[in-house]
């Protein structure tokens, strides 16, 4: 059981399942919920990559928006199915996965970040400019996934319990992954990649697979998206938003899988409670992200030792052997 | 012939234009790039800035040269001080902190411009009005002048770099910062005059494109990845590499859009960039040197 986060995990999601119960839940309060929650799974799945391999994925927001996308198009030809939507988006993410992955992880550093980031651009401005997926304005007024044949997730609440239930499920999934022999081997990567060579792991093919795994539960993911808000649109996959949910990783914490849960439903709720009072909340929102830098490197919750440099390199060396 | 000189030239003249105006953001960027080991995601917000106080200078002096000279200067001064408070902290750090911060940062200098100038575009006028006959089409003359200052200002950049004491000390700073503290350099008076240079440098080239493109606070978000695949393709800290990768992005975006659409182009664009970084992700001349 403390494979699964033990006690206080359970109490955790105990509490967020009986929140929509309380009085003082509105119907905008549980779409807040959902937003918040979902961008903390996200970031989670973000975490597997930035705190437990150390690779800086720049385009998350493109395997979270592929997703959106493959559930929205099937919502728009009226393909109600939840279900059916979850294995599109699996599909479609899987296999944009598995290419940005294969040519990604054959590099490190900051050009693994930037072979993210273009790859993301791609398929951002394939969607920003094809008029068969609405172009700039997306996918719009798209109707509720059914769960079975006549009931439908038509209600705030019911899609609250869908994105708890989707976060219970990654959040058991990374924990497994990360206490596995596999997520041994991906911390012994990002401490040393060439001593993990060394001792006969297939470095790169790990890489692979835990960018699969984590694409795939940022895709999932957004394939719940557009149940709740009734549209897709080539925004969820601009970089900006890949930016957020770096950020949402280091607020929490990196290597914590906890943290940047956190840090997505801190992110998610400070984005909107400043946004509620002024109109210049990115400009606090950048603020905080200095701050959390500069005086609070280890984030809400975690360490960051996956991304020190390498006893004996300087920051110059270590980018030199980044290079 | 028709076709070369009515289609053909106007449009590779186009690509010099905006290849010499990119190559001064991209110096910039990749000057940082090799002292700080990060890629400043505030880069095209400092060109943004270039643009708004220009604007700013503008509406106060009625004159577009001294905005050309004040807007570098103040947007300078943003540079050191964002170098002095924010950046400076974090040399101690992975380079991955300073790359965040950056990100941080460019949201603030953001809405900090909308709130200050709003969020709609804004043209500014040309100094410089007509055009002239040239090769047998007529160019409008402020381009034939961007790109005349911007050739100039390459090779004082240049030869700053070769020929001057100051240039050599930043070239060495890239090169091993940590030799040059050793031998009594204040390193972290370079990087923050580095900094600040590279600020001006991108404000500059954000005022000189502002009479050609829109002024709006977003306008570097879209400016900063071509930089970016700028700096790739030249090879990361290699400066000439990136005033040649400029040009090359400049024509090829230039040439591209008469046969594609924008869509591809900006794909066609990304794909170059995906290929060299993985067949050759040093770039055209990223080795340890810097000017080649």
């Amino acid at each position: 059981m403390s494979r699964l986060g033990g006690r206080p995990a359970l109490l955790a999601f105990a509490l967020l399942a009986l929140l929509p119960l309380t009085p003082w839940m509105s119907k905008y309060a549980l779409l807040l919920a959902f937003d918040a929650l979902l961008f903390g799974a996200v970031a989670m799945s973000l975490d597997l990559l930035m705190g437990y391999t150390g690779l800086v994925s720049f385009g998350h927001a493109a395997f979270f928006g592929l997703g959106a996308y493959a559930s929205a198009v099937l919502l728009q030809r009226g393909v109600l199915s939840l279900w059916l939507g979850l294995g599109a988006a699996a599909l479609a993410v899987g296999l944009y996965a598995l290419v940005v992955a294969y040519f990604a992880t054959a590099r490190r550093g900051i050009y693994f970040a930037l072979l993210t980031l273009i790859f993301a651009e791609v398929v951002y401005t394939f969607f920003r400019y094809t008029q068969t997926f609405g172009g700039s304005d997306g996918i719009q007024g798209l109707p509720a996934f059914e769960l079975l044949p006549g009931v439908a997730l038509d209600t705030p609440a019911r899609n609250y319990y869908l994105v708890l239930g989707y976060l219970a499920l990654a959040w058991a999934a990374c924990r497994t992954l990360v206490g596995s022999h596999f997520g041994k081997v991906l911390v012994a990567i990002r401490e040393n990649e060439e001593r993990a060579r060394f001792l006969g792991y297939s470095v790169q093919r790990y890489k692979m697979v835990v960018c699969v795994v984590s694409a795939l539960l940022a895709g999932l993911g957004g394939a719940l998206y557009p149940g709740r808000a009734a549209y897709a649109t080539p925004d969820l996959l601009l970089w900006t938003v890949s930016g957020e949910l770096i950020i949402m990783v280091m607020i929490g914490g990196l290597g914590t899988l906890a943290g940047p849960v956190v840090g997505g439903v801190f992110f998610v709720l400070l984005q909107e409670k400043v946004s509620s009072y002024v109109d210049w909340y990115f400009l606090v929102v950048g603020l905080v992200l200095v701050a959390i830098v500069l005086f609070m490197p280890r984030g809400l919750v975690g360490l960051v030792d996956g991304l020190r440099p390498r006893p004996g390199t300087s920051r110059l060396g270590a980018r030199r052997a980044a290079a | 012939m028709e076709y070369l000189i009515g289609v053909l030239l106007p449009q590779l003249v186009h690509g010099l234009v905006f290849g010499a105006a990119l190559g001064l953001l991209a110096l910039g960027l990749t000057v940082i790039f090799g002292l700080l080991g990060v890629m400043n995601f505030a880069h095209g917000e400092l060109y943004m800035l270039g643009a708004y106080v220009g604007i700013a200078v503008i509406g106060v002096t009625r004159s577009f040269w001294v905005a050309l000279v004040a807007a570098p200067l103040l947007v300078g001064v943003v540079g050191a001080l964002t170098e002095v408070a924010a950046l400076r902290p974090l040399y101690r750090r992975p380079p991955l902190y300073g790359l965040i911060l950056t990100f941080g940062l460019a949201l603030v200098f953001r809405e900090a411009a909308r709130q200050v100038w709003g969020g709609d575009m804004r043209r500014v006028q040309p100094p410089i009005t007509g055009s002239t006959p040239l090769l047998g089409m007529t160019y409008p003359n402020y381009r034939l002048f961007l790109l005349a200052v911007s050739c100039v200002l390459l090779l004082a950049i240049w030869l700053f770099f070769t020929r001057t004491r100051a240039g050599i000390v930043v070239r060495a700073a890239v090169e091993d910062a940590e030799m040059l503290d050793g031998l009594g350099v204040d390193v972290r008076r370079v990087f923050t005059l580095t900094f600040a240079g590279s600020a001006a440098l991108a404000a500059l080239a954000g005022l000189l494109l502002a009479p050609v493109f829109t002024v709006y606070p977003q306008m570097g978000v879209e400016m900063i990845l071509l930089a970016f695949i700028v700096v790739i393709l030249g090879g990361m800290g290699s400066m000439g590499g990136s005033v040649v990768a400029a040009f090359v992005i400049g024509i090829a975006q230039s040439l591209l859009t008469l046969w594609l659409n924008p869509q591809r182009v900006a794909i066609a664009i990304f794909a170059l960039m995906i290929l060299v970084l993985i067949v050759r992700p040093r770039g055209f001349f990223g080795r340890e040197g810097v000017l080649e």
